[in-house]
């Protein structure tokens, strides 16, 4: 019986099944209903538990989560990437693009009764973070050319060259505001101010038991009237994640992060009683998920074998069976939900007999591939599984290492491996993303969210240094042009442009509203009493 | 006079063995592939050389091996346990923070455990070759087969979820603020669900372990001389039997009161329990060296503290017995 | 009486025997029944037990066969048992008949050596050795060989300690055997019967052992064993729990029949406690 056939019917009845459980792609979005109204209290299961709460230092994502409420940068993003103010009330960008000015707000305080002013962002941008953070580091020193405070509210950033994404730069994971009179000629990261972190933010820290939870308070003297409508927060570290839906179905958790439940338990917690599930709240990152091959050596540096292998794995099986229906087939390096994305590429349909035969075109000798299983959780194991049979199904022998977070690093970092799954955050706009990935210059060693690939092609490193810096309107072609040789070379294998979805007590209203979703929901999130 | 000799003695090469220990566990956990650094640079889902090498400088990774090894074997003379990279504490701290945890958990496992143990074990000798001997060592035996894990979850769904009698996870009821006697109740209905698992298994042993060493016991001489004498059965059991009985499991129980930290990993992560095992087994995740080998310090002291008081209960309790050297 | 009689007396061995023999077979047999790996997706995912014909105990959630996988799984399940026993023993036995003839200081160190062992928390100890080298079936049989050992070499000394005092130990020496054929042919067959016994009690531990270490993800990826069926079933516990339910009445079942097995051997090799207590 032909593979294709099998993994139909497997893939047809698995979506039936699941629809008769509960919730494939059933996405219940709140209805707000009336006046916020204030008070209460809502506990989140995060996890892994986080390394610590200070941004500035450090980007986990389940410190991004906690930490987002507590800091703020001047900038806030809906679910379309729109800049909303922030901490900066208004910007003006001149017409040539060069200087970007932004309007601060004027009556914010920092937790600790200290004023904000243009001198923490000044501090922030200019020394902390250009000193700390590896994502902001690279784009304040390529591109931008000076930041000058304006005024006592007021700040300057000339860039270069003219860089339109630098606009999508100030989310508060990127660029928090860090508190000048705290840090300023500190060691930052022995600073015992680290262990209790200062912010603006709508929520600020009170308490940290290790191992237990973290507990966040309203803060009064937030600079919306009114806001934030919650009283308490608490971030519950629960390591089994069998225990977390057994805490949410008891009540304990009101919210399970994206992330923190499997998700195949996801279709069945969906169906119970007062519960709310949504994707939304991921597009500033929106993961993107494929199967990493260092093409450097053997079998992997034929491209009629890297084309064979994408033919050769079931994707929509993937997405269906392993990802319990969630995500969108991902058919380029740039994202659907991420700027210059084009539909207008060649497809790779899963077809096992295609692939048998550009595997034999390729002249592969049948030597044994080594797959390092992505240590994330068991989806990301059964997904290895599956991908291992669809290669050995068309002839490829596939063998699956596993490891920790510790061991996955090191070694993808070190290029120390042949296959893997990986997934990288898009950032909004492919110059802060994407072109990671694929530029020979991001070669380098110890971080397996470079080009570990070891993928090198002047031209497409020359359309991408070209297209970040090209006035708004030249950016898509030039972005068609590089997703087309990509597509065609295929140094990674795209697989699902992944959703993670989160889910929540029905009760709780006007959640889930930005591009970082839970990161920033509590100046916005009131319970329905 | 030879009792205090001898603590002396031991007591010092339990010294020797933890710096051993200590020093096998530093060399045992760099072997591990990663380092703290790379770690969080995974989790971060960005990073780039710089951030690694500032992460690495800060946690002393760059000096030499020799100079770290020393570093850390001269702390630990002055109890210093080191700086966890991770959490940004010392691991001292990090470690009095769960410890109690832990030991209210294994010491309510450990009584429950061997109070019913004995009782079961005690009930089954008595009725030896009777089928409610076989019921016992039967059902004893049930609870020792069964995966620790696989108990767990079957609990936590059964009793927390179904019933809805006991909370599933945590230490105690979050957000609560409760003191006192009424904080003690909550950790203890918190607490009923992990002990029990804890201790099932061990109850099996204790249980399995009595029975055998009473049979054995009461068809020994000085039993039957009793016997013959006339003296009262119960007063045979209570006096006689038992007493020598509960010694191996004097030692089984020294032996198990040491495994705090293993015993404990898998209890404390189905049911979310802050304790060291958790801590020990996210540090060794996290490559977060200081703490891991801060864990296993502490817990092999109490390994050789414990081995340490049951010699010398064995001493006390019976001094024919010859116990090392 | 005979060692077959007095081991048929106890009616638990029997039973356990039995089960033990039953999954002995079904790992003979599994590829008779199962000619296809129990990785292959076969059919729907989530199948009840019994919801479709030929697919008794389900599917899990990749559509993969769970009769298939609890059979294939005895296998390496039972292999990894018995390996790692047979290796903790090749060191144990040694070290504890070294210490227990010689005595003095050779007793001394190898016994400081075995308690330097002992002080490790076992479970930890094999988690770091794990995490170390990597998961995979070596790094888990010696794992679990190494934190087993220990218990052997004490066995061992104890026993040989005992016999070496014997008569015809004694006479051994007196007449002139070289020391190694007295260890082998005196002394050490004398010791089989409480290490056999202890034997059968390792195996279901190693088993026991090797499934708590899968259950926290540290499972060798390419072996179905009963272990890495439970981690994988478990997070779908409430929904679908013939996943984890099965391969877990396979671990029950056999650490059952194994320990039941070696109380038989106890009493079977200790007659003098099968004559005692009333």
């Amino acid at each position: 019986m032909s593979e294709k056939i099998l993994a139909r019917a497997v893939a047809t009845t698995a979506i039936a099944f699941l629809m008769t459980v509960g919730a494939v792609g059933s996405v219940h979005h709140a209805q707000a209903q009336g006046e916020p109204t204030r008070g209460g209290t809502v506990q989140l299961a995060v996890t892994p538990e986080p390394p610590g709460l200070m941004l500035g230092l450090m980007q986990n994502g389940p410190t991004q989560m906690i930490a987002g409420n507590i800091y703020e940068s001047l900038l806030r993003y809906d679910t379309d990437l729109t800049p909303q103010p922030s901490l900066a009330e208004s910007w003006e960008i001149s017409d040539d693009e060069l200087t970007y000015t932004f309007k601060l707000r004027e009556n914010v305080k920092w937790h600790d009764g200290e004023d904000f002013t243009a001198d923490d962002v000044m501090f922030s941008l200019d020394v902390f973070l250009r000193e700390v953070h590896p994502r902001w580091r690279p784009t304040v020193n390529a591109q931008v050319a000076s930041i000058e405070k304006t005024g006592d509210y007021e700040i300057q950033i000339t860039l270069n060259e003219p860089f339109e994404p630098l606009l999508l730069s100030f989310e508060v994971g990127t660029t928090p505001m860090i508190p000048r009179h705290i840090y300023e000629g500190t060691d930052y990261r022995a600073n015992p101010m680290n262990a209790t972190p200062i912010g603006t933010g709508p929520m600020k820290f009170v308490e940290w038991s290790r191992g237990s939870y973290v507990h966040l308070q309203r803060f009064e003297d937030y600079y919306l009237d009114n806001q934030p409508y919650i009283d308490e927060v608490y971030y519950r570290f629960i390591p089994d994640a069998a225990s977390r839906a057994v805490a949410y179905e008891t009540g304990t958790v009101d919210v399970l992060t994206g992330g923190s439940v499997e998700i195949f338990d996801v279709p069945r917690l969906a169906a119970l009683p007062n519960t709310c599930v949504t994707t939304d709240g991921w597009e500033i990152f929106s993961p993107h998920a494929w199967v990493a091959l260092n093409v450097r050596e053997g079998a992997l540096a034929e491209k009629s074998f890297r084309q064979g292998l994408m033919h050769a794995i079931d994707r929509e099986f993937a997405r269906d069976v392993v990802w319990s229906g969630y995500g969108t087939i991902a058919n380029s390096p740039i994202s659907s939900r991420t700027r210059f994305h084009s539909e207008d590429l060649p497809e790779y349909a899963y077809d096992p007999d295609r692939a048998r035969e550009l595997i034999a075109e390729s002249g592969y000798d049948g030597e044994t591939l080594e797959f390092l299983v992505l240590p994330y959780g068991e989806t990301w194991t059964r997904w290895a599984e599956a991908t291992r049979q669809n290669l050995e199904d068309v002839g490829v022998s596939v063998n699956l290492v596993t490891t920790d977070v510790a061991g996955w690093s090191e070694r993808v970092g070190n290029f120390n491996f042949q296959m893997t799954h990986n997934f990288l955050y898009q950032y909004g706009d492919p110059a802060l993303g994407v072109s990671r990935s694929y530029v020979s210059t991001n070669i380098v060693e110890g971080n397996p969210f470079s080009n570990v690939m070891g993928y090198a092609n002047e031209e497409v490193d020359r359309l991408f240094a070209e297209a970040a810096n090209a006035p708004a309107e030249e950016r898509p072609a030039l972005y068609q042009e590089v997703q087309e040789i990509l597509v065609d070379e295929l140094p990674v294998l795209w697989m699902v442009e992944m959703d993670f979805p989160t889910v929540y007590r029905c009760d709780l209203q006007d959640f889930i509203t930005t591009a970082i979703g839970v990161n920033d929901a509590f100046r916005d999130a009131w319970l329905q009493q | 006079m030879h009792l205090l000799r001898f603590i002396g003695g031991r007591l010092i090469k339990g010294v020797i063995v933890l710096i051993a220990i200590a020093t096998l566990n530093f060399f045992l956990i760099r072997a591990a592939p990663g380092d703290p650094a790379s770690v969080m640079a995974g989790e971060a889902g960005a990073a780039d050389a710089e951030f690694l090498r500032q992460l690495r400088e800060q946690f002393g990774l760059d000096r030499p091996l020799y100079e770290q090894l020393w570093i850390y074997l001269t702390d630990i003379l002055t109890l210093d346990l080191g700086f966890s990279y991770r959490q940004g504490r010392p691991v001292i701290e990090l470690i009095a923070d769960r410890l109690p945890a832990t030991l209210l958990l294994t010491g309510a496992a450990f009584v429950f455990s061997l109070v019913l143990g004995v009782i079961l074990g005690v009930l089954a000798a008595r009725r030896a070759g009777k089928w409610s001997d076989s019921a016992i060592t039967t059902g004893a035996l049930f609870f020792y087969a069964m995966p620790l894990f696989w108990i767990a979850l079957m609990s936590q769904i059964i009793f927390s979820l179904w019933l809805g009698w006991l909370p599933n996870v945590g230490f105690e009821t979050i957000g609560a603020g409760y003191t006192g006697l009424r904080r003690a109740l909550d950790i203890g209905t918190h607490l009923i669900l992990p002990a029990t698992t804890l201790g099932l298994f061990f109850t099996a042993l204790y249980a399995r372990m009595m029975r055998a060493a009473m049979l054995e016991i009461s068809g020994a001489d000085f039993v039957k001389t009793a016997r013959a004498k006339g003296v009262h059965e119960g007063r045979i059991v209570r006096r006689h039997i038992a007493r020598n009985a509960i010694l191996p499991v004097v030692t089984l129980a020294g032996l198990q009161a040491g495994q705090i930290v293993g015993g404990a990993v898998l209890t404390e992560t189905v049911f979310g329990w802050p304790g060291i095992g958790r801590l020990m087994f996210e540090a060794l995740a996290q490559r977060d060296y200081q703490v891991l080998l801060g864990v296993f310090f502490v817990s092999s002291a109490m390994v050789v503290l414990f081995n340490l008081i049951t010699d010398v209960v064995y001493r006390v309790a019976d001094p024919r017995i010859e116990v090392g050297r | 009486m005979s060692f077959f009689k007095r081991f048929a007396r106890n009616k638990g061995a029997l039973i356990g025997l039995i089960i033990l023999l039953l999954v002995v077979l079904a790992a003979i047999l599994a590829p008779y029944f199962y000619p296809t790996s129990p990785w292959r997706m076969v059919t729907r995912p989530f199948l009840p037990p019994m919801a479709m014909d030929g697919y008794w105990l389900g599917t899990d959630a990749l559509g993969r066969d769970v009769a298939s996988g609890v059979m294939h799984g005895a296998r390496v399940s039972l292999l990894i048992g018995l390996v790692s026993t047979v290796t903790a023993l090749l060191i144990g036995v040694p070290i504890g008949a070294l210490a227990g003839y010689f005595g003095g200081l050779i007793d001394d160190a190898l016994m400081r050596f075995t308690e330097f062992f002992q002080t490790i928390p076992a479970f930890a100890l094999a988690i770091v050795i794990v995490a170390i080298l990597q998961p995979s079936l070596y790094s888990i049989v010696l794992a679990i060989a190494i934190v087993s050992w220990p218990p052997v070499a004490r066995l061992v000394r104890g026993e040989v300690l005992s016999l070496r005092s014997r008569e015809y130990v004694q006479a051994a020496v007196v007449i002139g055997q070289s020391t190694p054929r007295i260890i082998f042919t005196q002394v050490l067959p004398n010791t089989i019967a409480p290490i056999t016994v202890m034997a059968s009690l390792m195996v279901a531990s190693a088993i026991l052992l090797e499934s708590a270490l899968s259950f926290l993800g540290l499972g060798d990826p390419n072996m179905m064993t009963w272990g890495y069926m439970i981690g994988a079933g478990r997070t779908r516990l409430i929904a679908a729990w013939w996943i984890s339910f099965f391969p877990g009445v396979a671990i029950f079942l056999t650490v059952l029949a194994l320990n039941l097995v070696g109380e038989g051997l106890n009493d079977a090799l200790n007659p003098r406690l099968s004559q005692e207590g009333g």
